[in-house]
């Protein structure tokens, strides 16, 4: 148990440390103006000295990725199973997609703004925009991939289609489609950071960044950088421990007692010491 | 006479130019074991598909205690050489899959799958998850998913046929106990001669190009059957039989 915790959270802790140490290392040695390149240590403390100003910026940022995340994540598994179910929007949607990702998002965020206002919505539009596409090619493959023999398996039992895709197709796309969101939820930081950087009014990470930039501040730079990526990271392992707590037979040998059934087995070990005893009093 | 549970009239089916089935008429009494062998690409698959329904065949019925069910699902049980249990479900939740598929699984269902999984050697397993069980575990799991279908008809398509030997030979013996337990209609498609007279009453040898039934044999050999069975001069013969017909042998 601790060898697997070392491995799981020590190697990735130990190799964070690393790089900070690269920079330091790196900044040092080259002798590289503060001004230019912060040392890793100035930049974290550029985060906690300002922290009650950040924080709430963060937070801004926190609820546009999540947002944004959430609804694009619904589209596309809305798009994903619609185009798998239906030939002949596979066919015209497809394209019409790629096309939607081809487009420089950033091309796109300042036109978003422009319809869309200053408020909190064309943020969370570019990180749907972002975040949907993954989700849908991934949910269209897994669905189209899934066992012909176990659907013709239903078949025979008589299953309706609806059930069949509810008890087989949509479980057996569990893995593709949890793929679809942690690229998702990669990307959706950098989505709202875009979105932020677009509005250029009001208050926010990105441009709270922007300032520090012009006064040369690259301590403050680098700190929020840091701090965008510790969001981006945060919510990435948050898709990872929901697909470990989802898919609980892709590790353990045994399902845990569902709560609902524990009952009936506790009477039952009940019933058998019960009968135990009656045996060893005859 | 024994009732008549399954039965075929002049059923054809054909994929492109290729007669898959030649006209095919069949009658399989209520409580038998038939075995089909072949070789691949005889029509036993088409057959069995054709009588589950899952292929409406080009020509014939098929009628099932007299009622016609001609392309018509949800009739029989029907089990592959894949075992077919999703990852994703316990054991106890596997063999509950039709119910499940067809409407609500009652605490009736999840009885049943408990008690046929503790008396064919299970129990402890059924909150286990597909993975962890060995590959005969998993195939006895798939016929208690058939078999807790309730349906008269169990169709077999080389249930066994993944297995190694030592494994086979157990589950062929445990399968003639469920059988015999359960009165059930098993009709059992294999390429291997010897589990065909192991198991049946009776054998159907096919032949491709176009598919067709062209030999139907009473297997006469008594039961309860063992491992003596595989040497009895009659099985010898039957089998010797067999081959000649399969490999269209000089005799």
């Amino acid at each position: 148990m601790t060898r697997k915790l070392l491995r799981n959270v020590g190697v990735p802790v130990l190799s964070l440390l690393l790089l900070l140490a690269l920079w330091q290392g790196i900044v040092v040695g080259f002798n590289v103006a503060p001004y230019v390149a912060p040392r890793p240590w100035e930049a974290i403390l550029s985060v906690t000295q300002n922290w009650s100003t950040i924080w709430p910026l963060a937070l801004g940022t926190i609820r546009e990725t999540v947002y944004g995340f959430l609804i694009g994540a619904l589209l596309g598994v809305f798009l994903g199973v619609v185009m798998a179910k239906i030939p002949v929007l596979q066919r015209s949607v497809y394209p019409v997609l790629v096309l939607s990702q081809a487009v420089p998002i950033i091309a796109l965020a300042s036109p978003l703004v422009l319809i869309l206002g200053f408020s909190i919505t064309p943020k969370i539009v570019i990180v749907a925009w972002i975040v949907f596409f993954p989700v849908t090619v991934n949910v269209v493959d897994g669905l189209s991939h899934v066992d012909p023999d176990l659907i013709n398996l239903a078949r025979v039992y008589g299953a309706p289609r609806w059930r069949t895709f509810v008890h087989i197709e949509m479980p057996a796309t569990t893995t593709p489609l949890f793929s679809g969101l942690k690229i998702g939820a990669t990307y959706a930081v950098t989505g709202a950071v875009i979105g932020e950087l677009a509005a250029s009014e009001g208050s926010s990470l990105a441009l709270y960044q922007e300032h520090a930039n012009s006064n040369l501040n690259a301590a403050a730079v680098y700190g929020t950088t840091m701090v965008m990526t510790a969001i981006g990271i945060s919510w990435f392992l948050l898709v990872v421990a929901t697909e470990v707590a989802a898919t609980p037979w892709q590790r353990r040998s045994v399902a845990r007692h569902y709560p609902w059934r524990r009952a009936r087995s506790e009477a039952s070990a009940a019933t058998s010491i019960v009968s135990s005893l009656s045996k060893g009093e005859s | 006479m024994e009732n008549t549970l399954l039965e075929l009239r002049g059923v054809t089916k054909r994929f492109g130019d290729a007669t898959a089935l030649a006209e095919t008429s069949l009658s399989i009494h209520e409580g038998s074991f038939v075995a089909i062998v072949g070789p691949s690409g005889c029509g036993k698959s088409t057959l069995f598909n054709v009588i589950a329904g899952l292929l409406a065949p080009d020509g014939g019925e098929v009628r099932l205690q007299g009622e016609l069910v001609t392309g018509a699902t949800g009739h029989v049980g029907y089990m592959l050489q894949k075992d077919l249990l999703v990852p994703w479900r316990t054991v106890e939740d596997n063999i509950t899959m039709a119910a499940r598929l067809t409407r609500r699984v009652t605490s009736a269902d999840r009885a049943e799958a408990r008690r046929v999984a503790t008396e064919y050697g299970l129990g402890d397993f059924l909150r286990h998850y597909p993975r962890a069980l060995s590959g005969g575990m998993r195939q006895r799991v798939a016929f208690m998913r058939t078999l807790v279908t309730h349906q008269p008809l169990l169709l077999l398509d080389e249930p066994f046929g993944a297995l190694d030997a030592q494994t086979r030979l157990d589950m062929q013996q445990w399968l003639l106990q469920v059988w015999r337990d359960t009165g059930r209609t098993v009709l059992f498609i294999t390429h291997d001669v010897d589990e065909s007279l192991f198991l049946s009453d009776r054998v159907l040898v096919m032949s491709p190009r176009p598919g067709r039934v062209v030999a139907d044999i009473t297997n006469p050999l008594a039961r309860p059957r063992d491992m003596e069975t595989l040497t009895d001069p009659a099985f010898i013969e039957l089998k010797s039989r067999i081959m000649h017909l399969l490999h269209g042998g000089a005799s």
